[in-house]
């Protein structure tokens, strides 16, 4: 095949692979559909994280993991170049590329990833999953499903309503909303507390572009680390052959910048993510991808470990840094108690669910009430991006469990509908000192109304009542029967009151007072 | 990402795909603006296409041209859900053939029977509908939790009929929806089995779109002057509605005016302004001109949410009206109660919307 074809090829499959994970985030949660969480159990990093933080096995985490461990020692780090969607889109945003006479960033810089990826794994041996949210497919995941997804929809809903205003274009927004809404864009506006510091983070990221191309997978990336040390000993190599000119136009065409022209022109292949940008540009097609058993090195000019890899030096750094992490993150006054309002997805059960969670966000995506968010600081930092119901927000649906189905870790178990419908994740208890018929002696009873539970655990007392008005009136008052509620939130979502509901949801007092 | 496309061949090709798409959507709906929408008034059997009788226009705000017919015992049957008095009352009667009954009972074991003998008892689909007529049919899909044998939503087969009867009259389209208060609506539609009859019947689902609430005036409300409702019920030529009775903490029970609580925004405000007045005078605004109350199952405690079959009661009863009051008058007396004992029956009674006297009204009993 030649060169040329090969790039496009790669643009194309970059293409669809992006859309694939589109269409897998759209389509979380429905039944029947790929599993949605197919580029989790493709990407080693958080597989490997979680078996280890969690001291558990997930098959379906592990046999993607190894599968992708063995490409790499293969083939390289095609992941990066061919699949990675953060690459892509790294890919497709304008970059600066080092001129020939630039002197380049320090090739230090690019130990950094490694100092990462240690610092994650030790900190996952330590028993904490807390910085897997710098892994690349949980970032674009969760920048897609709390900040991209919820603005593309409220933009489409802004322009159909200002376009329903036009009398003769009623039946074009019609058909647009018939065909596409529930199906493409969600029924209900998507709402997150933290989508704008995931664009912040995420838009950071690609701005870095503007420094040095791939500046991203170059120095920063955990998952491109752990490929790269994977792809140290790939089969298939690059080289550069003796006719080669001298016309640098294969290292300026790098996006990662690996091919040393100091160095005959050669490149890392623990740096080069197999894009293939430098064969066709070649002046002379002095350079090819070979199979080559990693052990015959003839002709090499540079040393296969780097002085930016991981040295016994920057193992220690790392460790020190995940041990004081690690303390930081214990005597957290979380650790202690949680925030009172830490509410859980349904079987999700401390602590193991800190040490299980990626904080991929699929849970947030499928979820159909918005009542799962990312947490900033109410599970501690330890906790970011971790899952916690806002009820006030939306409650947990009585009739849904997409949560537990769609989580690839099992850190929100898989409950049947029957066994999360009795899974208490929640007491409700009600604020007297808002509540209507106790403040005004008038009925109002929209919590009992709402509670799903068949024998209802909120009930009503009827009862003679002094009104503020100074007159006597019969009145039903709302009582929880605690033994009964699961806590799903359905009241406190739909109370009537503006600002603080007069009916709150609390965690269970068994699960969450302390450690 | 193919390799080399200009921006300008990008947008030329952006814009003629974009455009053919729009063109082609476009075709598939032939939804007439609403400015020119087709008279939005029941026709009688005899005369479908009968003129106005030039008395009625002046009573109605909305400059409607189509005929109303009425049984002349019937007081205060504004003739669309549209912006009309309800005070509005004493319109004239226009000559009927075969008197229709004022309510009907049928009483059967089988649903679709039952909904076509009571439709058939007070004057036929065709005595409230012309050809090519836009209907909506409005059940009660409150929550996505249980399948319809729980009564928490109203029977599909039941639901099916009116379709069937409305398409078999020529209606143009028939769509069915609710707003749920627990669960997605797809989801709701679903589960309650009403997504899959409605869709065999012929009928579409629609998912009730937040953009298609305008804000109304309620010139007869108590507690409510200006409310947000669905507009496409305002603009439907027929609006039918189809609850199902069930008990209810807050409204006592939920019956038909109650049901109508489906098609307005900001339900919180309604409970916290006074539920009972609140849905009386909405009821004033929004008036189906057909109410089919599906009592072939009721709900008698734990609603509106309901989960368990021993406070489910087989009634095997529909009935119909067009007097909402009167068919939610009627619907109490399943639960051993009387029209009194509901608030917004009696509000809507004061208001002048219907007759909750039952000895007061023609009614037919049938058994199916």
């Amino acid at each position: 095949m030649k060169a040329q074809t090969v790039r496009k090829l790669r643009h194309w499959v970059q293409l669809l692979a992006f859309l694939f994970f589109l269409f897998l985030l759209i389509g979380a949660g429905r039944t029947g559909f790929l599993p949605a969480d197919l580029f989790f159990r493709l990407d080693p990093l958080a597989g490997l994280t979680n078996m280890i933080a969690a001291r558990q096995v997930v098959p379906a985490l592990l046999i993607g993991s190894l599968i992708v461990l063995a490409v790499s020692l293969v083939l390289g780090r095609v992941w990066c170049g061919w699949l990675c969607p953060l690459g892509t889109v790294l890919d497709w945003a304008p970059a600066h590329r080092a001129r020939s006479k630039e002197s380049d960033l320090p090739v230090r810089w690019r130990q950094a990833k490694y100092f990462l990826l240690l610092l994650i794994l030790l900190m996952a041996v330590l028993g904490s999953a807390s910085l897997l949210f710098l892994d690349p497919i949980t970032l674009t995941y969760r920048t897609a499903t709390s900040a991209a997804w919820p603005a593309l929809n409220a933009l489409v809903t802004g322009s159909e309503q200002a376009l329903y205003a036009v009398p003769w274009l009623r039946g074009f927004v019609d058909a647009f909303e018939g065909a596409l809404r529930g199906s493409l864009f969600p029924t209900y506006q998507p709402l997150y507390g933290l989508g704008v510091l995931a664009a912040l983070l995420f838009l950071g990221l690609v701005a870095l572009n503007a420094v040095r191309d791939r500046f991203w997978c170059r120095y920063l990336c955990p998952l491109g680390a752990l490929m790269g040390l994977a792809s140290k000993f790939a089969w298939l190599r690059r080289t550069v052959g003796s006719a080669c000119v001298d016309c640098q136009r294969c290292a300026r065409a790098c996006p990662t910048g690996t091919i040393d022209a100091a160095h005959g022109f050669e490149s890392d292949p623990a740096e080069c993510v197999m894009c293939l940008e430098c064969v066709p540009v070649c002046a002379r097609v002095e350079q090819h991808f070979v199979w080559r058993a990693p052990w015959r090195r003839a002709g090499n000019v540079l040393p296969v470990w780097r002085p930016y890899d991981p040295s016994r030096r920057q193992f220690i750094a790392s460790a020190a840094v995940a041990v004081t992490a690690a303390g930081l993150l214990g005597s957290e006054r979380t650790a202690g108690r949680d925030d009172a309002r830490l509410i859980r997805p349904p079987g999700a059960r401390k602590p193991e669910f800190m040490a299980q969670c990626i904080r991929c966000g699929v849970c947030l995506k499928v979820c159909p009430t918005s009542g799962l968010q990312p947490s900033l600081t109410s599970a501690g930092w330890a906790g970011t991006w971790t899952p916690v119901l806002v009820p006030r927000l939306g409650p947990c649906d009585f009739s849904c469990n997409a949560c537990g189905q769609a989580c690839p870790t099992g850190a929100i178990p898989p409950l049947g509908l029957d066994e999360k419908q009795q899974t208490v994740i929640g007491h409700a208890y009600i604020d007297r000192s808002r509540c209507i018929p106790w403040v005004d002696g008038r009925n109002c009873i929209v919590c009992e109304e709402m509670c799903p539970l068949p024998d209802k655990a909120i009930k009503l007392e009827e009862l003679e009542v002094w009104t503020p008005g100074g007159v006597t009136a019969q009145v039903r008052r709302p009582y929880v029967v605690h033994d009964r509620c699961i806590g799903c939130g359905i009241c406190e979502n739909k109370c009537p009151l503006k600002g603080e509901p007069a009916i709150r949801v609390y965690p269970p007092s068994e699960v969450g007072a302390t450690g | 990402m193919a390799d080399k496309m200009d921006r300008r061949r990008f947008l030329q090709r952006l814009l003629v795909v974009s455009a053919t798409g729009a063109l082609g959507l476009d075709a598939c709906t032939s939804k007439p603006a609403p400015a020119t929408s087709t008279p939005r008034l029941a026709a009688s059997p005899s005369s479908p296409a009968a003129t106005q009788p030039p008395a009625l226009t002046a009573q109605l705000p909305t400059a409607t041209n189509a005929p109303t017919v009425i049984p002349a015992t019937q007081p205060a049957l504004a003739p669309a859900p549209t912006v009309a008095p309800a005070a509005a009352t004493e319109l004239p009667a226009a000559t009927s053939t075969a008197a229709p009954a004022y309510l009907a009972v049928v009483r059967g074991p089988n649903p679709a029977e039952l909904t076509r003998r009571a439709v058939a008892a007070v004057g036929g689909i065709e005595r409230f509908m012309k050809k090519g007529a836009d209907v909506i049919v409005k059940p009660n899909i409150c929550t996505s939790y249980h399948t319809f044998e729980y009564a928490t939503t109203t029977n599909p087969e039941v639901v099916a009929t009116l379709v069937k009867l409305c398409l078999g009259a020529g209606a143009k389209r028939v769509r069915v929806m609710d707003f749920p208060f627990g669960g997605t609506p797809q989801a709701s539609y679903t589960k309650s089995g009403i997504a899959d009859a409605v869709k065999a019947a012929g009928g579409e689902m629609e998912v009730m779109s937040l953009m298609k609430y305008r804000s109304l005036e309620v010139p007869q409300g108590k507690l409510i002057k200006k409310w947000d409702v669905y507009g496409d019920i305002m603009d439907a030529d027929l609006v039918i509605n189809v609850p199902i009775p069930k008990d209810h903490s807050a409204a006592g029970l939920t019956l038909g005016m109650k049901n109508l609580m489906g098609v307005v925004r900001d339900r919180d405000g309604m409970h916290a302004r006074g539920l009972h007045q609140a849905i009386a005078d909405v009821a004033t605004v929004v008036r189906p001109q057909l109410t089919i109350v599906d009592a072939v199952r009721i709900l008698t405690r734990n609603g509106p949410t309901g989960g368990n079959l021993n406070d489910v009661k087989k009634t095997d009863t529909v009935i119909a009206s067009t007097d909402v009051v009167a068919a939610d008058a009627y619907a109490t007396t399943l639960f051993g109660m009387t029209g009194k004992d509901i608030d917004y029956i009696r509000y809507g009674a004061e208001m002048g919307l219907g007759e909750m006297d039952l000895t007061k009204i023609k009614i037919e009993e049938i058994n199916a």
